[in-house]
Parts: C-alpha cells; structure tokens; sequence
C-alpha cells in the first residue's frame, strides 16, 4: 500500500478531525469578554512553542501532530496474524484450544499481587475510597452489563436499575428506608448481600420475560424506560424511600465469627477488600458460564437467532437468564455502595449511570471479561484524575465531551474494545466486510 | 456405534417398502398460509414417509420455503394440520409450536442462505447443534458436575463423529465465514444433524456451489438417508440433481400442489412442463 492511497488519505484526514478536536478540548475556556483569545477561535489561534524551536498558531502545532502520527500509521506493519489461522488445518481438541498460555496465569499472579497490596501503597482514605466507589463499584456493573451487551447481545440502556435495586434493597431490609423494614425487624448489612443479588436477579427475570421478545432497538428502549420507572419511583415515594432525599443512613456492615472480627465502617479498606472478593468472585462466575452450555447459546443467539432455535435453543429463556446473571452483579455492586456511601438517594441512579456503564463495556470491549474490567479501571481513574486534579483548565462537566471524543476514536481505530474478545473482533469485521476489514487490519492487527 | 447404524439403515429401507399410516413421518393437511391478502401456501397436503428422500420442486415464488417455514414453526398457517410422528410413534401436532420446540422433538433444518455462527469456527458451530439446551440450569453448568462434564464429552464425541461424516476434519478449526460454499453447506447439514433429528429439511442445499461440490452434496445426502437413517427433505432447483436423488417429488405453483409422483413421473408431466415453461403454446396461439 502506497503512502499516498486513497484509504491512507482518508485516514490523514480522520487524524487531522481528531487533532483539530483535541486542539479546542485542550484549549482555553470560552470568556465572553475577551472573545479573540478564547474559547474556539482562541484555540487555534494563540500563539505557542513549536517544540521549543519557534512560535506558532496552536493549529499548526496540532495539525503537524496528526501529520506525525498519521507517518507512524502508515508505515506501521502488524505482523501478520491472517495467514496462521487460514492455514490452520488439523484437528485440534477443545481443551488444547482453550488452553491458557502461562504468561497470561502469570500476568494475573501479578496483578493479583498489586490489586492486594494496594491499600498499603495507597495512604489517604480519601483515595482509597474513591478506589472502591469510583472504581470497584463501576467493575462490577461493567461486568454485569457485560455479560446482557456482550455475551447475549442485548442492548440495555437501562443498567442502573438494578444497581438502585440492590441498593434499596439494602437500605429496605436494614431498616433505612421511612417504610418499615420487612417484618419490622432490620437485618445486618452482611446478610443483606445474597437478598440485594436475588432481588436484582428477580427484577431481571421480571423484566426480561415480557421484554426479551422484543429485538435490538425496541429492546433498548423498554430497558430505558424501566430504568426511568425506577428513577422516578424512588424519586417520587417519600413515604416508601426517602424521595429525593433518600435514606437514612445504612449501618455499616459487620462480622462477628468468635474469632474473627470484621467491621466495615469509616475506614474503606474493609470494603475494598470485600469488593475485590465479589469482583474475583463475578469474574469467576461469568467466564466459567462463557464457556459452558449457556455461554454457547447466548453466543448463537448472539449471532443469528433464527439458526441458533433452529438447533433447539429458546431464545426467551437464554435471554433471560442472560438478564438475571447480570442483574446480580449490578444488585451487588448496589448493596457495595449502599453500605459504603452510607445514604442513597435518587441521584445516584440515574440515566447517566447507565449510558456510563454501556461506555465502560464498549470501551473495554463486548464480550470480554478482562477487558471490559481494564476498561472500567482506565475511565474511572482518568475520571478520578480529572475531577480531583483539574487539568487544562478541565471543567466537571467536560468529562462527557472527553469520554464522547475516546468513543468516537475508539469506534474509528479499535471497534471491537481495548482487549476484544476474539469472536467480537471477529463479527466487527465481518459486519465491516470488503476493503474496510484490510484497513482495519492494518492499522490495528485485527484478524478480519 | 456402528450397530446402531446398520440398524437404522436396515429400519430405512423397510420403510420405504411398506407404507402405512404410521409410517408417514410428516403429514401436513390443507394448509392454507396468507400474509394480509397474499396467499403463501393454498390448501397444501404432502405426505412423506419415514425414510425416504422427498423432494419439493417449484418455480421462484411457488411457496416452496414457505412450506419449510410452515412445518419448522418459523410461520403459522392459518388453516390446516401438521403431525410429526416421531420413531417412538407419539404423535406431534406442529402448528402452534415454537421453532425450537419443533427442532428439540427432531425436526432439523437448513436455510436457503446458509446461516452459519460465522465468528465461531467448525468445531464450535456443531457442538452448538450437539449440546442439548433443554435441562440447562445455571448452578448445573457453573458447578460442572459429572452429569455437565459427562454431557460435554458426549457433545464433543457427536461433534468428531459429524466432522469426518461430512468431511470437515481438517478444517475443525477454521472460521465459518472463511469457508468456501461447498463446505459452508456440508457444514450446515452437520450441524443440522447434531440434533441427532429423524428428519432433516435442506432448503437449496446446493445453492452457490460449482458443480463437483454438487456431486459431493449428492453424495452426502444420500449418506444421511442410507447411514443415518434420517429423511430427508428437499428444496433444490438443480433439476439434474433432484431427479437423481429424490424419490418422491411435490411440484408446487402459486402456493397448491400441481402433482405428485416419482422422478419419471414428473418428469412426463404436461401440468408441470406448464408451470415451468408458461402456459402452453396453442393457448397463447389461440
């Protein structure tokens, strides 16, 4: 491919859009009083270093920028991953295909390591905190939406529901609710747990049964409108949860074996901890259902729901229980926050959350749980970051334009996520088809 | 194993010795089939009887797929019965059922445009026919008892069994959608088959293949019937093909049944010269 095809034309125009972005997102803040040096126009037009050699207009700078990235593009070669598996002809048994290569057990030893000891690297509580309830609490819902947008292939914009489920579930059953908790007599945290993920699997079982008969767009927007019924719900019923107050404050889990003494209370380390074991625990859960029976089903119906019941699979009932599955890790990561932030309201769960979620599973990529878990840890540390350190004259609500920006990149350069799943990267291309797949391959080394 | 299948050839031919009326596998009776005022399928009955290789031919449009629809459950006719009778002799009302509850009881089927699992490769795309998704729960399938574990390996036997059966063992590992037509199509009867169905419906099995791969379709179709002892039937428009392997032919046009009978038969049939050729020359003359 010549440096000067139309395709690789294409790109360098793409790359210069993106760079012109960038330029107005880092520049300076729009002021109505001083318009030529601010906002857009000021953006491209205050004067700045060329790498220290001389002055410059910011476009330029940016623009030769994308120049700069656009070369190391095009002469960027992948090696080539297409012709191994084309020619790949013997018979290979499933446990030798599935077999896991020892730098991965190797990678997650260490991981594993760093995620343990981090308590004891981090020293402030206040980060710590933002750690599981910024970090943690999001894995979880990613996690859980993974396997209803992933897995089986449901669009849900409605994730947060369950996650004010598991929540107010929580805050029903320990007494923190104005309507009295059931049979008026509150129950510790702890024991809230496995009720919070059952009520959520029930929710999703609930929904999913009238709703899952209704395919792509419909499906979105009936997940939407039930999580805008529960926003409202809770919103609205002061006498059952608070308003738009919310609750009381949940009391703070505790285990007491005789001879071990847990309490989870002001510190967040307890609840980091607790929060890693139901992630290890989910990830567990989810992989070893990806690749059994069901994972397999949701796969086919995935793909092509006429054949897959066309091999004797009820669609209905795969996709339901693709609904409950994930609803229990939202629920959880429900009670999670309840017991960590303490009083729940209205606010935490909005439409937002859910379109947040769906960002984190997109980003990290569909259908793979490694990556959907990294792609959670990049956006809400970069979220961390931004919100507490300020950058570029980085405003609260800039977020979105920022994670806007990440997602349109993404979809354009890595469709498929930051770690794909094989078989997701696989369906991109073939949806893609013809020419595009070869760009595609080139620039990222995904297998067409 | 190959007990099993000498048995069921044996059992095959027998069937197509003698007919009676519990020998008839699929019975469909004046099934009419409308979408708003176009009328699908006009009062169609066929008959096909257990182990034998029925073929449904028809001009484009004449309701051939239509009628595989109908008895796999995609569509409901509005009018009409459809009984599957099974090998155990329990009688199966059709209509009213689902796509996968029709499959479940050994209906199988292909599509007219092959409808593979195109990101998942060969191996993957059988075994998805050969698991049984009926008494799947989800603490069973987490906890990977014996009966899990026992349940995968039998799948995985089927699956072995099926690759050399249709010739894919080599290619086990290849991407679906890499593969060339001919194998594309043996690939869908395999995992059709990994239903372990009594009856199988190919709808244009031979569509977009060249013409060696037509012969070694010939071929595998007919193994299905004589090893297998599963029915076989057919929608195709290679009419060179279908008057070498059908036993039986239902000729349809503008959704009724226009004739019925052997090969020969048909072939000699003025109606069905007509349907194919327009109406006859001395009406267009006169």
């Amino acid at each position: 491919m010549t440096i000067f095809a139309p395709a690789n034309l294409k790109r360098l125009f793409t790359i210069l859009m993106i760079a012109g972005v960038i330029a107005v997102m880092t520049g300076t803040p729009g002021s109505s009083t001083a318009p030529p040096t601010t906002g857009i126009h000021g953006s491209y037009l205050e004067r700045v270093s060329w790498f220290g050699l001389f002055a410059v207009q910011r476009w330029f700078l940016f623009f030769t920028l994308g120049v700069i990235v656009w070369l190391l593009v095009s002469f960027y070669r992948p090696r080539a991953r297409t012709i191994r598996h084309g020619f790949d002809s013997v018979l290979a048994l499933p446990k030798e295909i599935t077999a896991k290569r020892p730098t991965r057990i190797v990678l997650i030893l260490v991981a594993l390591a760093i995620l343990l000891f981090l308590p004891k690297l981090v020293h402030e509580s206040f980060w710590m905190y933002l750690i599981v309830e910024q970090i943690g609490v999001w894995i979880l819902l990613a996690l859980g939406l993974n396997v209803v947008v992933g897995f089986a292939g449901l669009l849900d914009l409605g994730f947060a529901a369950f996650y004010a489920i598991g929540a107010y579930t929580t805050a029903l059953f320990t007494g923190a609710l104005p309507m009295p908790a059931l049979f008026h007599h509150p129950i510790p945290t702890l024991w809230v747990i496995p009720i919070g993920i059952l009520a959520a699997m029930i929710f999703g079982v609930l929904l999913g049964t009238p709703t899952l008969r209704l395919r792509g767009d419909y499906l979105a927007i009936v997940t939407l409108g039930f999580a805008l019924i529960i926003d409202d719900f809770v919103e609205i019923q002061n006498g059952v949860t608070g308003g738009g107050v919310g609750s009381t404050p949940v009391p703070h889990p505790s285990l007491n074996l005789g001879f071990l003494h847990i309490h989870w209370g002001i510190s967040p380390t307890p609840y980091y901890y607790l929060c890693l074991l139901f992630i290890a625990v989910f990830i567990a859960v989810f992989s070893a259902l990806e690749h059994s029976r069901i994972g397999r089903a949701w796969v086919a119906i995935r793909e092509d729901e006429v054949a897959a019941e066309s091999v004797g699979i009820n669609p209905l009932k795969f996709k339901v229980m693709a609904f409950a599955v994930g609803a229990a890790s939202g629920g959880f990561g429900g009670v999670m926050s309840a017991g960590l932030v303490g009083i729940i309201n209205p606010s935490l769960f909005t439409y937002q959350i859910s379109v947040n979620v769906l960002v984190l599973v997109i980003f990290g990529g569909m259908g793979s749980i490694w990556g959907v878990a990294l792609g959670a840890i990049v956006i809400q540390t970069a979220t961390i970051y931004l919100d507490n350190y300020q950058p570029w004259g980085y405003q609260f609500n800039d977020l979105f334009m920022y994670i806007g920006a990440l997602l349109i990149v993404m979809m354009i350069f890595r469709p498929a996520g930051l770690l794909p799943s094989r078989r997701r990267a696989r369906e991109f291309a073939e949806a893609k088809g013809g020419d595009d797949v070869h760009t595609d391959e080139v620039l990222t080394g995904e297998q067409p | 194993m190959s007990d099993d299948v000498v048995g069921e050839s044996v059992e095959a031919e027998s069937a197509v010795a003698a007919v009676t009326a519990s020998d008839l596998i699929i019975r469909a009776e004046n099934l009419t089939l409308r979408f708003g005022g176009v009328v699908s399928l006009r009062d169609v009955s066929i008959e096909m009887r257990r182990g034998e290789i029925l073929a449904v031919i028809g001009p484009n449009g004449a309701g051939k797929t239509s009628l595989f629809n109908s008895l796999t459950g995609v569509y409901q006719p509005q009018e009409g019965t459809i009984t599957f009778t099974a090998r155990d002799g329990a009688p199966m009302s059709v209509i009213g059922k689902k796509a996968y509850q029709i499959a479940q009881a050994g209906v199988s089927r292909t599509f007219q445009a092959s409808r593979l699992f195109g990101a998942l490769n060969v191996f993957e795309n059988i075994k998805i026919g050969a698991e049984d998704h009926r008494g799947i729960g989800l603490v069973g399938a987490l906890l990977k008892g014996p009966r899990t574990r026992r349940g995968e390996h039998e799948s995985d036997d089927v699956v072995i069994e099926l690759l050399e059966f249709v010739g894919l063992k080599r290619e086990a590992n290849v991407i679906a959608s890499q593969l060339s037509y001919g194998a594309r199509r043996r690939l869908e009867i395999a995992r059709a088959l990994a239903t372990d169905p009594e009856v199988i419906l190919l709808d244009e099995p031979a569509a977009g293949t060249n013409p060696s791969e037509k012969l070694e379709l010939a071929v595998l179709i007919r193994r299905v019937r004589d090893e297998r002892g599963v029915s076989v039937l057919l929608i195709e428009h290679d009419m060179k093909l279908i008057m070498s392997l059908a036993e039986r032919l239902y000729v349809l046009n503008f959704g009724s049944v226009i004739a019925e009978g052997s090969p020969a038969e048909i072939r000699s049939n003025p109606v069905v010269i007509d349907a194919y050729l327009g109406s006859s020359h001395e009406e267009t003359v006169a």
